[in-house]
């Protein structure tokens, strides 16, 4: 353990001499995320200036569940990016080799090589709505309802991760699988907003099938009304949990079916 | 005619083939986007039942359903990947394969994914058209599809297309002084996603605002096609939409050629 973190930290430190090294390319990166973002608020305000209430929401409660999804995906954004390039090309160009041949474990591997310093944009936009909304969204507040909220964060993100390690290892069967990667990661437009705008069978399906509601809404809705942490707070855990156990089977077993490609 | 056919016939063989050879990741970003269709309808319909009222600035529940999808698709058929694809070229020195051919860069560039847009446009935004008018008629009872504004629709498409190709191709210059091509690409499609009104319609924003945007190259890369097809434009504004459309075609016709010629002498290829 102690000799993963100093092997993290070397590989971070590596990546923060690139960062340093090509300012012009970290600034285009998280000015874009935060521009695309400053946007998907917009269009909030927009209906908002139409509507008193979505839902049974109001604008500050709305523009909070919006804020913290973002933190989650900031998070793992910022530190498992590189999943992406083992779906979309790592492995069809025959590269994942390299992480074979290294004794140190090749999904820890994969993972810390990349310091995704994007996601600065995601996270300074998704706190900023937070302390933009919170004083008036009427949050439910005591020590305890704080630190399960805080809690449930790591644990957000790990769901992102989860998927996005059993997607990407599909491409250890067909080679390139980042089509199927950004089909299921894009659904994390659904946690941006309450799930009691969509039906029940979508309201199932990103809950329990692609638990992306966990991601955002759930934990949002807890520190909003203070209502059954088991299922909003716990279930973040629980489904995280059994999501990360699933996700390393399954990379566990395509790792045994990795053929390698090229020459 | 027939030499100009014969010229640029093959690249747009290969765009087509080169859709169905990757056609997971075609249907990958078809999802993705049907997803995002599928989360903005909920969304629309909480903001209809909110408020209370059948028509929401001018647009009913059905109105938006329309809105929403042929926004895809027309988004789908005007989809240009221009700005990547020369930008690799360029790094990987490719591009001088296509200057030495006896054809128009640009053009070879526009032929081949004018193939791949054929190809979308069959196998998705023509569904999605009827998908459309079967939901319609379901909702209204009756059929509400207008030939006239369809051909209406595919003459402003196509316009449409050639401004998103020709502001690609402006953008793949970019790459010339620019590296994060990938995070300045995800800047471009939010801000164009935004002032094209797929985000969210032009009538919705503020009167200031919407009139800027209207007259703005973005507002004709997919908004104008999408109105045009719902029939929300009288005659006379009509024409002025098309009007509008076809200057901004020519000003980047002429706005890529000029950044090209310039680039094209400073073009320095290594190694290939």
């Amino acid at each position: 353990m102690r000799r993963a973190f100093k092997i993290y930290r070397i590989l971070v430190a590596q990546n923060l001499k690139r960062i340093m090294e090509y300012k012009a390319d970290f600034l285009t990166g998280a000015v874009s995320f935060l521009i695309n973002q400053a946007i998907g608020i917009a269009f909030i305000f927009i209906i908002f200036s139409q509507i008193p209430a979505l839902a049974g929401f109001k604008l500050e409660q709305i523009v909070f569940i919006y804020g913290f999804s973002q933190v989650p995906k900031g998070l793992d954004h910022l530190l498992t990016d590189n999943l992406w390039s083992v779906g979309y090309f790592i492995i069809r160009k025959g590269d994942f080799d390299k992480y074979l041949t290294r004794p140190i474990n090749p999904l820890f591997h994969v993972i810390a090589e990349t310091f995704q310093v994007d996601a600065v944009g995601e996270l300074a936009v998704g706190i900023g709505l937070i302390a933009y909304s919170a004083p008036n969204a009427g949050l439910y507040i005591t020590p305890l309802s704080v630190t399960l909220f805080v809690l449930a964060i790591p644990f957000a993100a790990l769901i992102y991760t989860s998927i996005k390690i059993i997607t990407s290892a599909f491409a250890f069967w067909i080679k390139s699988s980042g089509f199927i990667i950004q089909m299921v990661y894009g659904m994390n437009e659904f946690a941006k907003y309450p799930t009691t705008i969509y039906n029940n069978a979508v309201k199932l399906f990103v809950t329990y099938i692609v638990p992306f509601a966990f991601t955002g809404y759930y934990p949002a809705l807890y520190i909003l009304t203070g209502e059954n942490p088991l299922f909003n707070i716990g279930g973040v855990v629980a489904v995280s949990i059994v999501f990360f156990v699933i996700s390393i089977l399954i990379w566990n077993r395509g790792l045994k079916a990795y053929e390698s490609a090229g020459s | 005619m027939n030499k100009i056919r014969k010229q640029y016939f093959p690249f747009m063989r290969a765009g087509i083939q080169s859709v169905i050879a990757y056609r997971m990741n075609f249907i990958g970003f078809v999802i993705g986007g049907l997803v995002y269709c599928f989360v903005m309808y909920y969304l629309w319909n909480a903001v209809f039942l909110s408020s209370g009222s059948d028509t929401f600035m001018g647009f009913s529940m059905t109105d938006m359903v329309v809105y929403l999808f042929l926004s895809n698709a027309t988004g789908e058929i005007t989809f240009s990947s221009v700005s990547t694809d020369i930008g690799e070229e360029i790094r990987d020195g490719s591009i001088s394969m296509r200057l030495i051919k006896p054809v128009n860069t640009d053009m070879s560039y526009f032929a081949t994914e004018i193939g791949g847009s054929i190809i979308r446009f069959v196998v998705f935004a023509l569904p999605v058209t009827i998908g459309i008018e079967i939901y319609r008629y379901c909702m209204l009872g009756r059929i509400m599809f207008e030939p006239v504004n369809f051909l209406l629709y595919l003459l402003s498409a196509l316009l449409a297309y050639i401004i998103s190709f020709r502001v690609n191709l402006c953008f793949g210059f970019v790459a010339f002084y620019v590296k994060n091509l990938w995070g300045i690409g995800i800047l471009k499609n939010s801000i164009v996603n935004f002032l094209s009104g797929s985000l969210i319609p032009l009538a919705f924003m503020p009167e200031w605002m919407k009139t800027i945007l209207e007259y703005m190259p973005f507002s004709s890369m997919n908004y104008t096609p999408v109105m045009i097809y719902m029939g929300k434009y009288g005659t006379t504004e009509l024409f002025v939409r098309l009007a509008v459309q076809a200057v901004w075609a020519l000003l980047v016709y002429g706005l890529s050629k000029l950044i090209w010629f310039g680039a094209v002498k400073k073009l320095c290829v290594q190694g290939g």
